[in-house]
């Protein structure tokens, strides 16, 4: 934090003491405005993480049901829920339970399930690799289908219209209705994709990173990968398709009004082709938008993934949040949030760094 | 994420986008009415829905499993025999009221935050836009997700909790719309003759607020009956006898190969009150916006 702190303010602590040549290197440094950008945002991460874990916790201590009773079920005795509570620490001063809790949380300490007992980051583990890899193939997909969307929508040509309508319709319908309707369609009438679960595969490779596609690459394993894929079609549909819309619609508008601006007819004057104008002139001004708007629609996504993973009997953290649910288990939920959270936050820190990079002129 | 920006630069970098993707069509100012006249239509089916419900919601009525069509089920029976129709309208009702009320208070909420941010500014505007920008860099239905579960589960607890998390973006749009009225001559002139603070914000600053506020609100109930139809989908609504939309289909996904209509109607019922509030908006917007 404290190195942070050096490279935003130009001259800090860390470069007084380095020596006049270390300072000056420094501050070329600090000159560039993209070190400045990713430094502004990375602190700016921080702070907003810690934030969440703040806020995460308060909710805890507002919530109506004591951890203690929880943890050890409706029939304790008086005293035994006292010596819970004192073991938990949870007569301790508020703000001796918030630095515990802020420091137990970079080391993985997420508290106790109420309802598996086990530690939530334990839980979380074993749930993970499947969310991450349904929710980056989703993420992935909405950009692709987002940027066909775009295109195909600004192209003339007589289906433009209808799909227009479609596009409306479908973005406005709730991710668990596309679910089941491409079960009913793809699975039910067709038959081509498959409709639960991860795999088909009994025996998967036990791979390093958890994720099918992945470890199927590494083994070697190429029926895996193929299987898995299938598998990841549909969810990752029915999660994508709304935002993609979305994204579509803003890289449309980005789009047409960066091609009618005056360096593009320039490009086009100088003779370049429609092509060229759009790769090398284009496109890295128009992208930004899109890419904003990638990242806000991350945070449905989440949501969606925690929905269409209980259609799919997918075994990701959204069977963990529904079984957790309705047990009042608010460690467990306190996990997910928090986790899902920080990916937020994470995926929205790369975005606008890549914004920046597509764009130098943004520096805040 | 706006987060490190100073205080005087829009929000997000894409003004032009709108949270959850909404079309932007340019529509006739008839068709903007027809988008207010379906509003209104909607409103009014979600007043009488249990009025016009043929049968009990909550009671078995006939044979469980009838398909759409049957004698007595316009849409079909559920696996106790109760009607699927009357169920969607009654789960109609609370869908979109629940979206109204949630927008409504956040509206509110985020009016107030951004009006007095807007209106005194200096340290005030930095301490409430920083706090706002902190929700704003937050998923919101995750949020809201936690929300419920410190409250614990129920209609209105998720309403709160969705409530809680769903005022940031008008706060910003209100507070945006003040800094740039607070610099316009009548409110100079309005200085100048002695108005007191509280009646400029109020009578001076405020009304030029609301349009860009309405708009914004209009064009988010399509995604808030989403985002409550999800939320209820996990279970965070109503216990199992009331008839809620998400979780009507949830509960029936198990029927979903044989029965298809029981999980599925439920979820067109959501998409067509989304549509209706997208299209709605947009009607408002292009009514009321100058730009």
């Amino acid at each position: 934090m404290s190195a942070r702190g050096a490279v935003t303010g130009g001259v800090g602590p860390a470069a007084a003491t380095a020596g006049p040549a270390a300072a000056a290197a420094l501050r070329r440094v600090t000159g560039v405005p993209l070190v400045r950008l990713l430094a502004k945002r990375l602190v700016a991460a921080a702070v907003i993480v810690v934030a969440l874990a703040t806020s995460v916790f308060v909710l805890q201590r507002l919530s109506p049901l004591d951890p203690a009773k929880a943890m050890l079920g409706p029939g304790a005795s008086a005293s035994a829920v006292a010596q819970q509570r004192a073991k938990l620490g949870l007569d301790d001063p508020f703000a001796a339970q918030l630095g515990r809790y802020l420091v137990g949380l970079p080391q993985g300490d997420l508290g106790m399930s109420y309802r598996t007992r086990r530690p939530v980051m334990t839980d979380l583990g074993a749930f993970v690799p499947a969310t991450a890899e349904l929710a980056s193939t989703a993420i992935v997909l909405a950009l692709l289908l987002g940027i066909f969307f775009a295109v195909s929508t600004s192209l003339r040509w007589p289906g433009a219209s209808v799909l227009r309508g479609v596009l409306m319709a479908g973005a406005s319908a709730p991710a668990f209705l596309l679910g089941i309707g491409a079960i009913l369609v793809f699975y039910k009438q067709l038959g081509w994709l498959p409709a639960s679960g991860r795999s088909g595969i009994t025996d998967l490779p036990g791979g390093p990173t958890g994720l099918l596609v992945l470890d199927g690459l590494l083994a070697g394993r190429f029926d895996v990968v193929s299987d898995a894929l299938k598998h990841l079609v549909l969810p990752a549909l029915a999660i994508s398709f709304g935002p993609a819309v979305a994204i579509g619609r803003v890289l449309r508008t980005s789009l047409s009004s960066e091609e009618r601006s005056d360096y593009a007819r320039t490009a086009r004057a100088k003779g370049l082709t429609d092509g060229a104008v759009l790769r090398r002139h284009v496109l890295r001004n128009a992208v930004g938008p899109a890419l904003s708007m990638t990242g806000l629609q991350v945070g449905l996504m989440f949501a969606g993934v925690l929905v269409v993973e209980q259609i799919f009997a997918w075994p990701g953290i959204g069977q963990y949040t529904a079984q957790s649910i309705p047990v009042a288990d608010f460690p467990a939920i306190a996990g997910v949030t928090l986790l899902l959270g920080i990916g937020y936050v994470v995926i929205n820190t790369v975005v606008d760094i890549l914004q920046g990079l597509a764009d130098p002129r943004i520096t805040t | 994420m706006a987060i490190a920006e100073p205080a005087v630069v829009p929000p997000s970098p894409a003004p032009v986008v709108s949270r959850a993707g909404r079309p932007r069509r340019d529509l006739t100012r008839l068709q903007a009415w027809g988008g207010v006249g379906l509003l209104v239509a909607v409103t009014l089916l979600a007043l009488l829905a249990k009025v016009v419900a043929p049968q009990d919601p909550l009671a078995p009525v006939g044979l469980p499993l009838q398909p759409p069509g049957s004698a007595g089920f316009p849409l079909g029976s559920d696996s106790i025999g109760r009607d699927v129709l009357s169920r969607v309208l009654v789960g109609l009702q609370l869908s979109w009221f629940g979206a109204i009320v949630v927008i409504a208070s956040g509206l509110l909420v985020g009016g107030i935050i951004g009006l007095v941010a807007g209106a005194v500014g200096g340290w005030v505007d930095t301490v409430l836009m920083r706090f706002t920008d902190l929700f704003l860099a937050l998923p919101a239905p995750v949020l809201a997700i936690a929300v419920v579960a410190a409250l614990g589960p129920g209609l209105r607890n998720t309403l709160l909790a969705v409530g809680v998390v769903w005022w940031p973006f008008y706060a910003r749009i209100v507070r945006g719309e003040i800094r740039t009225l607070r610099a316009r001559p009548h409110v100079e002139a309005a200085r100048l003759a002695g108005t007191g603070g509280v009646r400029i914000a109020l009578r001076h600053l405020l009304p030029g607020a609301v349009p860009a506020a309405v708009v914004a609100a209009s064009l988010d109930v399509g995604a808030l009956v989403l985002t409550l139809a999800g939320l209820s989908f996990l279970g965070l609504g109503q216990p199992a006898p009331a008839a809620e939309l998400g979780a009507d289909s949830a509960r029936n996904l198990s029927y979903l190969l044989q029965q298809w209509w029981i999980p599925v109607m439920p979820g067109v019922a959501v998409m067509l009150l989304a549509l209706a509030g997208n299209v709605a908006g947009d009607g408002v917007r292009i009514l009321l916006d100058k730009r």
